[in-house]
């Protein structure tokens, strides 16, 4: 049985799910009980698990982040979230140098089971450092599970799965698609960390997209005479890079579109993946779409025009043949 | 000046044995890093062995110790962890407390509580919070103690954890160890007239001590861990000596002035300090005394041949421990 619920509402099923089935779950940060965060992705959740489950924080990403840290070596399973990716680097020692790196330094005897959340992506016109797409960052430090979600769908299974894990898991929703609406399972699911999906199958080209890149690519190839494959990645880091080379494989073409900026962005490591180890089933050069090399302005038309439109993807797709 | 002797006559031998533990142990690692068998980076101790066995002593063995400052070894020692795990950990060895993933920075011994350190400094005590908020969520009564030098004190990272640990009335214990520089930089020149009363604002418990006098820190250090237990919150202590060492090895000390170091040998030495205060009250005696360097100089040589002998890891190591695989849910579907 599945419903239709918004992508917020399933980030707040898959955290109040976890937190009635794991005692050691809790979830901290600012301003997540009764305001219930800027986005709604946790309302209801302190009425209904009590205030030593789910707290507010004073404002600092430094002491939230470096709390989980320290919360899940002690042996819980903390959540926190971070009132937008971008704020990342305001806790930059942690998220950089920190939480990745001590499980590894360790040798491995010390586990860090956390989950930092927090809301990435343009378009709501929320400017320069409330905007950015920061998997890019995310990525570049071995240590970190970078997982995005494109529905609600994706972002209840996804959660899920990433407060069970073991690993620092980054859990990046996107807030343009906050309201959007998905079917959703009634009963209880997980989804799979580390494995790209196969959202749409096709024989021309591989595209590549995953959060609000997924749909605009969607939306760009509805009209377009060309039998397009749709992979979302889910996972950027560890990448299920298999998936996406069976597909080019396949194919002969790849499309990659993403939110973080091209100039040393996701878009170029994925499709030199596919560069490296398979370039001979490559019948064009392949092609990368992502925010232009500028911060994100504020304006709308100026936002709209760094950030990848349907129009581009478009473009892009039909540049390769 | 003679000094009384607060603890039991074992217990003060166990302190002074601690802190030869530590001297000798870091004498035999100047050496053996000055023969290029130690590779990266190599900070002693010299001046602090007091306050880390002091300190030590003080911490139940299911307390957390999250390691902050550079003085990093005596800490180690300090929290148990057993001398072949450390040399070899200072070898990068397989047989090392983290097969070499680690390093003399990065020591950590979860099985002991030993949290280990945060290399960036300053950004320890955070993550004590968080120790502290675990012990509190599964309902124990151990606490988080967290060092700091004196230059981490600086970082707004510090202040923060103060922050949290004020907000929930965490038990944790911050130790500022005030050695009087950072590297080259002079905790004079900060403005408080003691470091601790940075937790002042938060009204917290604080408390300076004379770092160098290891019963002292037993005394305060306990007290706050007491008090952490016991649900009265944190505390910050600033534990006040004398850095009788370069910043690390290889350093000239340019910056310091020479009488006043020389002064600081003589008076803030903890061990020569503590040994003439145990020979003056008949607590051990010079043969007492020449048995227990005997001993662990017996102890540090097992654990250099240790690390010699342990294994070099193979290069295929560095891809270990990245990630604790399958991740949630990998590989079910296939
Ligand atoms: C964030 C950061 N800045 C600079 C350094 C380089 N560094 C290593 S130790 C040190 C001095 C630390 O002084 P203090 O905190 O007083 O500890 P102590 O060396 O006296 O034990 C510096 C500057 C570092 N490791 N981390």
């Amino acid at each position: 049985m599945t419903r239709e619920i918004t992508y917020v509402q399933a980030v707040a099923e898959a955290i109040d799910e976890e937190l009635a089935r794991d005692d050691d779950v809790i979830l901290f940060g600012e301003d997540v009980e009764e305001f219930g965060g800027n986005f709604g992705e946790t309302e209801g959740l302190y009425q209904k698990h009590g205030r030593d489950r789910v707290r507010n924080t004073p404002l600092s990403e430094i002491g939230i982040a470096g709390m989980a840290l320290g919360a899940a070596v002690g042996g819980i399973r903390p959540v926190a979230e971070l009132q937008f990716a971008d704020f990342a680097a305001t806790a930059g020692d942690e998220v950089f140098n920190q939480i990745p790196k001590q499980p590894y330094v360790s040798g491995g005897k010390l586990k860090a089971p956390l989950t930092i959340f927090a809301p990435s992506g343009a378009g709501i016109g929320a400017g320069a450092q409330h905007s950015q797409s920061v998997h890019s960052w995310l990525g570049n430090v071995p240590g970190w599970v970078v997982v995005t979600a494109t529905t609600p769908y994706d972002a209840k299974g996804l959660f899920k799965s990433a407060i069970r894990d073991d690993n620092p898991v980054f859990f990046l929703p996107h807030k343009m698609l906050s309201e959007t609406k998905g079917e959703v399972p009634e009963e209880e699911y997980t989804l799979a960390l580390g494995e790209a999906a196969v959202e749409e199958e096709g024989d021309d080209v591989t595209v590549v997209a995953t959060q609000l890149m997924f749909h605009r690519a969607r939306e760009a190839t509805a009209d377009l005479d060309i039998d397009v494959e749709i992979i979302n990645p889910r996972t950027f880091a560890p990448l299920d890079t298999e998936t996406i080379a069976e597909s080019v494989r396949k194919t002969g073409r790849l499309v990659v579109v993403d939110e973080t900026v091209e100039r040393y962005g996701t878009q170029g490591h994925i499709a030199n993946e596919i560069v490296e180890n398979d370039f001979f089933s490559l019948d064009a050069p392949p092609k990368t779409i992502g925010v232009k090399n500028v911060p994100i302005p504020l304006s709308p038309p100026l936002e709209q025009e760094v950030l990848p439109s349907a129009d581009r993807i478009a473009a892009g797709i039909e540049s390769l043949f | 000046m003679t000094q009384n002797v607060s603890v039991d006559d074992e217990t003060a031998r166990q302190f002074l044995e601690g802190m030869l533990r530590i001297d000798i142990f870091e004498e035999e690692t100047k050496e053996r890093f000055g023969e290029g068998e130690i590779p990266g980076f190599v900070h002693l101790s010299g001046g602090h062995e007091g306050s880390h066995i002091g300190m030590g002593a003080a911490m139940g063995d299911d307390d957390w110790l999250a390691v902050g400052g550079a003085r990093l070894i005596g800490q180690y020692i300090a929290k148990g962890v057993p001398l072949p795990d450390i040399m070899a950990e200072l070898y990068g060895r397989v047989g090392g407390s983290n097969k070499g993933h680690g390093g003399q920075m990065h020591v950590s011994d979860i099985g002991r509580k030993l949290y280990g350190h945060a290399a960036t400094i300053g950004s320890g005590q955070n993550p004590a919070v968080g120790l502290a908020l675990a012990e509190e969520i599964q309902e124990t009564d151990n606490v988080a103690v967290t060092t700091i030098g004196d230059g981490g004190t600086s970082r707004g990272s510090f202040h923060t954890a103060l922050v949290f640990a004020a907000y929930w009335d965490l038990p944790v214990v911050f130790v500022i160890e005030n050695n009087e520089w950072a590297i080259s930089t002079p905790a004079e020149s900060l403005s408080p007239d003691h470091l601790s009363d940075y937790g002042i604002p938060h009204k917290m418990a604080t408390e300076s001590i004379d770092g160098s006098d290891v019963e002292a820190v037993y005394h305060t250090v306990s007290e706050a861990i007491e008090r952490a237990r016991n649900g009265g919150g944190p505390t910050v202590i600033e534990s006040r000596v004398a850095r009788l060492v370069p910043h690390f090895e290889g350093d000239k000390e340019t910056y310091r002035d020479t009488d006043e170091y020389e002064r600081l040998k003589e008076e803030k030495d903890p061990i020569e300090n503590y040994r003439e205060r145990l020979l003056e009250r008949d607590i051990v005696t010079e043969t007492g005394i020449e048995d227990m360097i005997a001993n662990i100089e017996t102890e540090v040589k097992e654990a250099v041949e240790f690390a010699r002998e342990s294994p070099e890891p193979e290069p295929e190591a560095a891809y270990d421990h990245v990630y604790r695989t399958p991740l949630y849910g990998q590989g079910e579907n296939q």
